[in-house]
């Protein structure tokens, strides 16, 4: 009986949540504002993507950006060289990142702590410098290489691409939701605590990190095609930059690993210091970052909701 | 047999000397602590501006600075095992990386903000002179440097397997509570682990320093080879650095002579990645499983 009203209130409040975030674009006249809106809620998927992986199993993926980055270069090779339309271009992104996640998760995934956190970088690296050097090396034309590829002009504004963020942010949040609330979940939340003893218990603890590595590249490629032709720009110094895995694992981590809302409140809060400090003030940015994650982890290493849920023993869902 | 192969191999060999001296220290901390330690080609950058600062200043010839690269590397990294490192040892491997990464920022950032962008580069009246012999070529500064690692991973050998100090060490890294009863401070023990990694990466960095070009933002590039050259040798097997150094050299060598200097670093990382998939305990199998 409690369960199913904290469930309803929780429903109700997400729902008053989302409803929103999704008028905001009416509330608000100016394109600056929407524009943050739309990165803000564009971090927020991304931390929640790698949250889903490694905050749930305490497996740390140092490479996701590389499926965000595949995603959009299948989105940019599709719509330069096959002339398919952004949508469908999109789906097959991320279609695309989860495929390649599946070979490249079943064995890394084997892989114990340190190991599998320095293979999953050493992954994303090899394919930036695949991504540049692909083309001269084979005598081809389809990366690219570091010229970068252009893609076709949107003439969209900021508020279709604010809605399309808005979406596969929605549908990786809700993901978060299932997994608080389902077997798959608990058996994540197993392998985090003790993963030998979760296997013996019968959690088929690699299939669920599969499902789960496999899950968040697979929204990873999404936002990667989405931006893509946001930006309408990439090059593989951009797109599969390790400061873009920097920045989801420290949102997550600054929010709280692991949690619903860890990636929400992360997310948000350091874009707006980025946006605040980061235009006028970028190495001091990277310095406050750098001084951010050790406090965080000498002094809160739950991060902020994991902090807040300690002291006051609230239950956010 | 033919000189082209034969200089290729030579530059690899060199190259790899190098490598092995400035990830021996990687190898070392991550052995007794399980750190990995990603602010690791930060205290590379720090051993070449401390060369590079003392050469500029005083003049100094930059291998003569490599005792107080060492120096200064082993107090700072005493000190930031001792005060920072150290309280998160007892928790999930995951909070030193993450914290480790949080100092990579930190110093990198701090150095970019103090010594700006500029890429500087230290000359010698011996750089650029090589000693050539049946139609190879030797750079003077790549072989002192060469001689030089391998004189520190000996020297590193020796102080582990001979001294009080790193009997101390290993019966750290083999079993930390019964090294505990046996009477060893382990959070001293790890302060001065740290201490000697940065110490010996620190003189690495200031011996590099002639030949490499020295600015506030190459640790993390450092960081990725000595990630390689260890998992190639085996995460904390100490002459494991050397065998992985030598082959990551020659092998870069190689593929850079043949294909293209690009293509070397994909192979890099390709190595690096079925290395960790097929043998993690590295090519003579006397790694750390985890």
């Amino acid at each position: 009986m409690n369960r199913d009203k904290s469930m309803r209130r929780f429903w109700i409040l997400f729902i008053i949540a989302s409803v929103a975030v999704s008028l905001f674009p009416l509330v608000t006249t100016s394109e600056y504002y929407l524009r943050l809106a739309a990165i803000m809620l564009l971090w927020i998927g991304m931390a929640g993507c790698w949250n889903l992986m490694s905050g749930y199993t305490g497996y740390i993926d140092f490479g996701p950006v590389v499926y965000y980055g595949l995603g959009s270069y299948a989105t940019a090779i599709l719509m330069t060289k096959y002339a398919v339309s952004f949508f469908p271009s999109v789906i097959v992104a991320g279609v695309v990142a989860a495929l390649i996640a599946l070979p490249i998760g079943i064995p890394t995934l084997r892989l114990k702590g340190s190991y599998f956190a320095i293979a999953t970088f050493a992954f994303a690296e090899t394919m930036k410098q695949v991504a540049l050097e692909f083309d001269r090396a084979f005598g081809v034309t389809f990366f690219e290489g570091s010229h970068g590829i252009t893609l076709p002009l949107s003439g969209q504004s900021n508020l279709f691409f604010f809605y399309c963020v808005f979406v596969v942010t929605l549908a990786v949040v809700l993901l978060h939701y299932h997994i608080e609330h389902s077997k798959f979940g608990y058996g994540l939340k197993a392998i985090h605590e003790a993963e030998h003893a979760a296997e013996i218990a019968g959690v088929n603890t690699t299939g669920m990190k599969l499902r789960a590595y496999v899950t968040s590249a697979f929204f990873l490629g999404l936002l990667g095609g989405i931006e893509a032709y946001w930006i309408t720009y990439i090059t593989p110094e951009d797109v599969f930059n390790v400061h873009k895995t920097v920045q989801m694992v420290i949102m997550t981590l600054l929010g709280g690993m692991g949690t619903f809302l860890g990636p929400i409140v992360g997310a948000s809060f350091l874009t707006l210091l980025q946006e605040w400090l980061g235009t006028t003030f970028v190495e001091d940015y990277m310095i406050l970052v750098g001084a951010i994650i050790i406090v965080i982890i000498l002094i809160a290493p739950r991060g902020i909701v994991g902090t807040i849920k300690e002291w006051k023993g609230i239950r956010f869902i | 047999m033919d000189t082209v192969l034969l200089q290729a191999i030579i530059n690899g060999l060199l190259l790899g000397g190098v490598y092995a001296a400035y990830s021996a220290g990687f190898s070392l901390i991550f052995g007794v602590m399980g750190v990995v330690n990603l602010a690791h080609g930060e205290l590379i950058m720090l051993g070449a501006f401390t060369s590079y600062w003392m050469f500029a200043y005083f003049n100094m010839d930059p291998y003569l600075t490599t005792p107080f690269a060492m120096g200064f590397l082993f107090v700072f990294g005493y000190l930031m095992q001792k005060y920072i490192i150290n309280r998160v040892i007892e928790q999930p491997h995951i909070m030193s990386y993450i914290l480790t990464f949080g100092i990579h920022l930190m110093v990198a950032n701090l150095a970019l903000k103090f010594w700006t962008h500029d890429f500087r580069s230290i000359t010698t009246s011996y750089s650029g002179l090589n000693a050539a012999f049946w139609g190879l070529h030797v750079p003077y500064s790549r072989l002192i440097t060469f001689c030089l690692a391998l004189f520190i991973i000996a020297a590193l050998w020796f102080f582990l397997a001979r001294t009080e100090t790193g009997r101390a060490i290993r019966a750290t890294s083999m079993d930390k509570e019964v090294a505990r009863l046996m009477g060893v401070n382990i959070r001293e023990i790890y302060a001065i682990t740290f201490g000697i990694g940065a110490a010996i990466t620190g003189l690495a960095g200031a011996s590099i320093s002639p030949f490499v070009i020295i600015y506030p933002e190459m640790g993390l590039d450092y960081t990725i080879i000595a990630f390689c050259v260890v998992v190639l040798g085996g995460m904390g097997y100490m002459p494991g650095a050397l065998w992985g150094g030598l082959i990551l050299g020659v092998a870069q060598s190689l593929t850079a002579t043949y294909l293209s200097a690009g293509i070397s670093v994909a192979i890099t990382f390709l190595i690096l990645f079925f290395m960790l998939i097929f043998r993690p305990t590295g090519i003579v199998g006397k790694g750390l499983e985890n």
